[in-house]
């Protein structure tokens, strides 16, 4: 019986464990997020779950150790921002409200940057339509399953959202220079060209999408009274805007100027809907009190600016002025290379405004995690919680520390000793393979 | 007695605002003092005296009429170089107004960053905050737009403070900068297909035929200068690249991949030239070559993506501390304007990496001010040296410290910004 | 032959007379019966006959079996020495396509309903143009059909199942329409075109597409008033043909493919390897594409591909092999490889990297029909069918073996003998 057991502990540390097997995480120092720190303390993981946090705790007869003294324990981070794993384009820029394209239908789960981003501790994207168009298309959570297929990334039970963009980007199509165009062709416009068309466009589609819900009201009462008539035709652009309406899709909307955020947040009441959160507002510090007041969340960047105009007044002080101010905050990437760092971005915000470490880890994970709505789910370390798990050598915070190990689900998807193993095996495996492609290998020449 | 606590009051309303009243010498008391050059000191003081460093030692007695500074608690670092950046040249870079780099022209030599650098760009005050007191200002973007651009002109070594460019300067004409061609099989524009290898190829060869070419008319012309022939005239443009072929300035060459650098160094052993390998994406097999040629190099960001999709993750990352174990003296740029406040923690970043700490300080310090030919003035904090200097509460390569003076030349200089005074009157916000 | 006695005055009735006779006699009915005597047959439909007559007339396989009675006014040919097999189904081309002379200028598409790209009701048959080389070609590497399919916009239109060897248009076309394919067209660079630009706005267009002719079949049934050419085009299409090259595109098309309740076919598949375990869970007609990954020639010494490409590059040759393991059904086409010693080179890869031989003929014959629902008429040698064959001296994957004769409904060919280029 014992020598089964040893053969099955072999084998299943060779494998790597299951998301059923248990894990046991010993002596980090464990920062919960929400429920303080754990100098000496243990992560229990069973069926992809947390099942216990404390000191002492002891693990099942089978479960993998990890013994990580000297290492600090941080919940997987959470980007509101990500245009990674996204396959055929990012934006359907060519209508000024293309609602009906869905992020959903062209992830991609073999994009390198997926990998990239968990080396560095990041285990959930909110994966967005990029910000060429005023209403731009519904977009989707994803976990970093890295090696599983797209439908095996989506985030079960996250809310689905849509994506809005204000300011100078989606205006950039209603004005063309001459210069750009090339000779002979005219102006290819695009509404709107100024941020007034911006807000003009968000209204209209709005009160196109409520006339349509009127329309299928209408048909489903006469449907009723056992009446046949012919269904509305379904429009896959409106449809999107009637579950904002009804507050089934979540808003995120890009936005740069004070008062392109409150435009939309007046809009958003005019139209009856809620902004679920306001990305990029760099001058939401001049609106901190109109934005707690809708109920709206912010998902900022560190510390850019400087950029383009509108971008001109950011501060990196943003973070902490809206925390003071008592709206919740996220930083996020809108980068395939600074999602591989968020806890970083997060560490700029005790210099620039002397936010406490409480405060900057939560920028990266319970922050973000109420942003979308899966904050039962994920977002720091606790018993019930799903066991999105990062592990690094030094305190997150720290500019000389780095991830060795994450795990999502329980299951590992990140290991930096497996990664520096495997290098010279890869290395040969490609060499094989392009010396077949070219015919046999090659000679040493000038590279 | 009347007289004294005038000057008292002077000295101690001196403490803040944008330009001190004209005081560039101060004793800072009590710091924990990193020469970098040397171990750590506890508890010690430095004497600035018109604008050097005069002394360091524990309890250096008071001057009349020199501030005193009490930095119990705190840290003295020498003040953090950014050795590659647009600092000064280029505001907002979706506004081209606003942007003065990548002059026309293929070889521009007599351009110099120094006198159109802005005395004014919000950027200036916005760098210095996170601790850093001189910049390189490259007149080049480093854009590669299909091999349009070779030399764009003199790199300035500036201070982050002076009320003209003119006060800012350390060197005009730090270093020359050249962009070396690269093989570029990438499309012409976005959606055409990639460009064949030959014809990528037989532009690289074009581009360095140009540029040799362009050096032997800068010699005949310094020939014909020294031999004061009388038909000899003058040529800005020819006359600037003297310096370079003296081996006086150093040229910045932007070389990336492993054949460029190669290139790169085989033409400067044939022209004879001092050179710094600058922003390069890979070692490679170069380390030997380098370290052998005492060339240096200034590394760009290490935040980045790897260049190739199979690269190992942190390869860029890693590429700090490869060039310092090969032997080669390495020293940060971040060759941009909106993360040159940052280029600290690109160090350490590649210090979490691999490069030793003390390097990556190093390298953030004397090796740029060394690499830059001005390592008798800045860099270290020394006898002698200029008065750069910052305090700070901890390691100025981590985020969670906050810097908390700073002074360059002995002036102490605001660490205020845009930043702050936005932070400032918005908290006020009812 | 009207005989004109020489030196009479000849009327102009006469003349034209004359002149039609003539016509008639270049048209003159050449017998169809054929009997290929003694060679060894490929029938697919059951097991390989060593020594078997064919026997062809009328454009159809009269019989076909050992030892039978050559009729009396059969043309024979010897075939000892010769295998005969069914003559090749090219799964999905643009073969006999005759180029769009002034096509309309895409209009500026604002959005799904303007129809961007949509050429769904185009009809392959209404294009053909037999004097195109790429038929003899092709004939030429042992293909006697292929699905032809127009080749503009994303609903790219109607194709047709044609005959390599039809003198006439009307000869060339054997049933249509066969199927609606479907092509994304992503633009890269800045979006100055119209909708849709990206690959989502694709996929979207379709599936709003789709929708719209539930509703207007709905609304035909009501008898209300309205004409959409581009559903017209899509109602009349049995099947529709989806892209499905790389991995995850073939996972998007598998969980795309129920919204469009209508039956799919799956093209490209180079990736397919990856997911040889969801393909036999779905049972979805697939076509592998013949124009394996290679290193691009203009290539340089540093420009690698990257890990993912180069196994796609390797593995793709061997995907038909793995699908054939998996008991997946599954056919060939060109991918626009339009010379025989290309479609036999590629042809050959696969039987290298793993293909049986019997699987191959399969992919290339009755597996086709069967999916273009065309089984009852081509892709086998059974009585009846039609007298499409290819036959080869050697086995026909060998480089060496020369394609002796192909015969298109009945019409016997020599490719040996015809010019290529």
């Amino acid at each position: 019986m014992r020598r089964i057991c040893v053969l099955a502990l072999l084998l299943s540390a060779i494998v790597g464990n299951s998301a059923a097997e248990a894990l046991l995480i010993r002596n980090a120092t464990v920062l919960t997020v929400t429920k303080g720190t754990i100098p000496n303390g243990s992560v229990l993981v069973e069926d992809g779950k947390i099942a216990a946090v404390g000191e002492n705790l002891s693990a099942p007869a089978g479960a993998t150790i990890v013994d990580a003294s000297g290492k600090y324990l941080m919940p997987g981070m959470i980007d509101c921002h990500s245009h990674t794993a996204i396959e055929g384009g990012v934006n359907e820029g060519t209508v000024s409200d293309s609602s009906m394209v869905n992020i959903e239908d062209v992830l991609d789960p073999m994009d390198i940057n997926i990998y990239r981003a968990l080396a560095g501790g990041l285990t959930v994207s909110n994966v967005l339509h990029g910000s060429a168009n005023a209403i731009g298309g519904q977009t989707v959570v994803v976990k970093l399953r890295w090696g599983k297929t797209a439908q095996d990334m989506l985030f079960a039970g996250a809310k689905p959202g849509i994506k809005f963009a204000l300011g100078e980007n989606p205006k950039r199509q209603g004005y063309v220079p001459p210069s750009v165009l090339p000779p002979g062709r005219p102006a290819a416009r695009r509404y709107p060209g100024t941020r007034m068309g911006v807000e003009d466009v968000i209204r209209e589609s709005f009160m196109e999408a409520k006339n349509y819900r009127e329309d299928w009201q209408a048909y489903r009462a006469r449907v009723a009274r056992g009446e046949h008539p012919l269904p509305p035709r379904k429009d896959l652009r409106l449809e999107p805007l009637v579950e904002v309406l009804e507050g089934k899709r979540y808003v995120h909307a890009h936005c740069y100027r004070s008062d392109e955020i409150l435009m939309l947040l007046r809009v958003a009441d005019e139209m009856g809907f809620k902004i679920r959160t306001l990305q990029h507002a760099l001058e939401a510090y001049k609106v901190a009190r109109e934005i707690a007041e809708h109920g709206a969340s912010v998902s900022t960047f560190s510390d850019w600016w400087s950029y383009k105009i509108e971008a001109y007044d950011a501060t990196p002080y943003n973070v902490a002025i809206l925390t003071r101010k008592g709206v919740l905050v996220s930083v996020n990437s809108d980068s395939d290379e600074l999602q591989r760092h968020l806890n970083l971005e997060a560490a700029k915000s005790m210099r620039y405004g002397g936010l406490s470490e409480a405060e900057a880890l939560a920028l990266v994970t319970i922050n973000p995690a109420k942003q979308l709505a899966i904050d039962d789910k994920v977002g720091s370390i606790e018993a019930g919680k799903s066991a999105d798990l990062a592990l690094f050598d030094g305190h997150p915070l720290s500019n000389y520390s780095k991830a060795l190990r994450v795990w999502i689900d329980g299951h590992e998807y990140f290991d930096r000793d497996k990664d520096l193993e495997t290098r010279p095996d890869f290395e040969r495996k490609k060499k094989a393979l392009e010396d077949k492609d070219n015919g046999g290998p090659r000679l040493p020449t000038r590279r | 007695m009347k007289q004294l606590c005038v000057v008292a009051a002077l000295v101690c309303s001196t403490r803040v605002g944008a330009q001190p009243v004209d005081s560039n010498s101060v004793l800072i008391r009590n710091a924990t003092v990193h020469p970098v050059t040397g171990p750590e000191i506890q508890n010690t003081s430095v004497l600035i005296l018109d604008g050097r460093i005069a002394e360091i030692g524990p309890k250096l007695a008071p001057k009349a009429s020199i501030r005193i500074v009490d930095a119990r608690g705190l840290h003295l670092y020498p003040g953090l170089i950014n050795a590659a950046t647009n600092v000064g040249l280029s505001e907002i870079q979706a506004l081209r107004d606003t942007v003065d780099l990548d002059e026309l022209g293929l070889f521009n030599p007599e351009l110099r960053a120094a006198s159109a650098f802005n005395p004014s760009s919000e950027h200036i005050e916005v760098t210095r905050a996170a601790g850093i007191t001189s910049v390189v200002s490259l007149p080049g973007s480093g854009s590669r737009r299909a091999g349009a651009l070779l030399i764009t002109g003199q790199g300035a070594l500036m201070h982050l403070d002076g009320w003209t460019w003119e006060e800012m300067a350390v060197k005009p004409g730090a270093v020359m900068d050249l962009v070396f061609p690269e093989i570029n099989t990438g499309p012409a524009q976005a959606g055409a297909p990639p460009r064949p290898y030959k014809d990528a190829l037989q532009q690289y060869t074009d581009r360095l035929q140009e540029l040799g070419e362009f050096f032997e008319q800068a010699r005949r012309y310094q020939k014909a200068m020294a031999a004061r022939a009388p038909d000899f005239r003058r040529d800005l443009r020819l006359e600037a690249m003297i310096p370079v072929l003296e081996g006086l300035q150093p040229i910045a060459i932007r070389a990336e991949r492993e054949r460029s650098i190669r290139d790169a160094v085989a033409f400067a052993d044939e022209e004879k030239v001092k050179i710094i390998i600058v922003d390069p994406r890979e070692i490679g097999g170069t380390g030997p070559l380098l370290k052998e040629r005492h060339i240096p190099v200034i590394l760009g960001r290490a935040f980045q993506l790897p260049m190739r999709d199979d690269d190992p993750y942190d390869a860029p990352y890693t590429l700090a501390a490869q060039f310092y174990r090969a032997g080669v003296k390495v020293c940060f740029g971040t060759f941009d304007v909106q993360f040159a406040r940052n280029v600290g923690f690109e160090a350490a970043q590649a210090a979490a990496f691999g490069l030793p700490r003390d390097v990556a300080l190093r390298a953030l310090t004397i090796n740029s001010a060394e690499i830059l030919g001005v390592g008798d003035r800045l860099g270290s904090i020394e006898k002698g040296k200029l008065g750069d200097l910052i305090l700070t509460d901890g390691d100025p390569l981590e985020a969670r410290t906050n810097i908390k003076q700073m002074f360059i030349a002995g002036r102490e200089v605001s660490l205020e910004s845009r930043h702050t005074r936005e932070y400032e009157k918005w908290m006020k916000r009812p | 032959m009207i005989r004109v006695r020489s030196g009479a005055r000849r009327s102009p009735l006469a003349a034209a007379v004359t002149l039609l006779a003539a016509c008639a006699s270049l048209r003159a009915e050449v017998p169809s019966a054929i009997a290929i005597k003694d060679a060894r047959v490929v029938t697919v439909s059951g097991e390989d006959l060593p020594k078997a007559t064919v026997l062809l007339r009328g454009g159809l396989i009269q019989d076909v079996g050992a030892g039978l009675a050559i009729p009396q006014d059969a043309w024979v040919i010897e075939g000892a020495g010769l295998t005969v097999y069914p003559g090749f189904i090219d799964g999905l081309s643009h073969w006999g396509l005759a180029p769009v002379t002034n096509p309309a200028p895409e209009v500026h598409a604002r959005g799904p309903e303007d129809r961007p790209q949509t050429y769904s009701f185009e009809r392959a048959a209404d294009r053909l143009d037999p004097r195109d080389r790429r038929l003899e070609a092709v004939r030429a590497a042992g293909f006697t059909a292929a699905a032809t399919f127009p080749d503009r916009g994303i609903f790219e239109g109607l194709g047709a199942m044609i005959s390599l060897g039809g003198a006439e248009v009307r000869d060339m076309v054997i049933a249509q329409p066969i199927g609606q394919q479907v092509t994304f067209r992503i633009t890269r660079g800045p979006a100055r075109s119209g909708y849709p630009a990206s690959l989502m706005g694709n996929i979207a267009y379709v599936r709003q597409l789709y929708l719209d002719l539930d509703h207007y079949k709905q609304a035909k049934e009501m008898r209300q008033p309205g004409y959409d050419h581009a559903l017209e085009g899509l109602a009349d299409s049995p099947r529709v043909l989806l892209p499905a090259e790389q991995a995850q595109q073939i996972d998007r098309m598998l969980n795309f493919a129920p919204e469009l309740k209508t039956p799919v076919v799956l093209y490209g598949l180079h990736e397919a390897y990856r997911r040889i375990e969801t393909l036999k869970q779905t049972h979805v007609p697939l076509l592998v594409s013949l124009k394996w990954p290679e290193k691009p020639r203009d290539a340089g010494p540093n420009d690698t591909a990257n890990y993912r490409l180069l196994l796609m590059r390797e593995q793709a040759p061997a995907v038909p092999g793995m699908l054939a393991k998996a008991g997946l059904k599954f056919g060939f086409y060109s991918d626009g490889i339009d010379t025989a010693s290309g479609l036999r080179q590629a042809l050959k890869k696969a039987l290298d990297a793993g293909l049986p031989r019997a699987a191959a003929i399969r992919a290339l014959t009755l597996n086709v029909a069967e999916m273009y629902g065309m089984a009852d008429r081509m892709g086998t040698i059974e009585r009846g069918k039609m007298a499409n064959l290819v036959a080869t001296r050697g086995d026909i994957f060998e480089e060496k073996s020369a394609i002796e004769y192909v015969f298109v409904g009945g019409r016997k060919f020599e490719p040996a003998k015809e010019v290529h280029e």
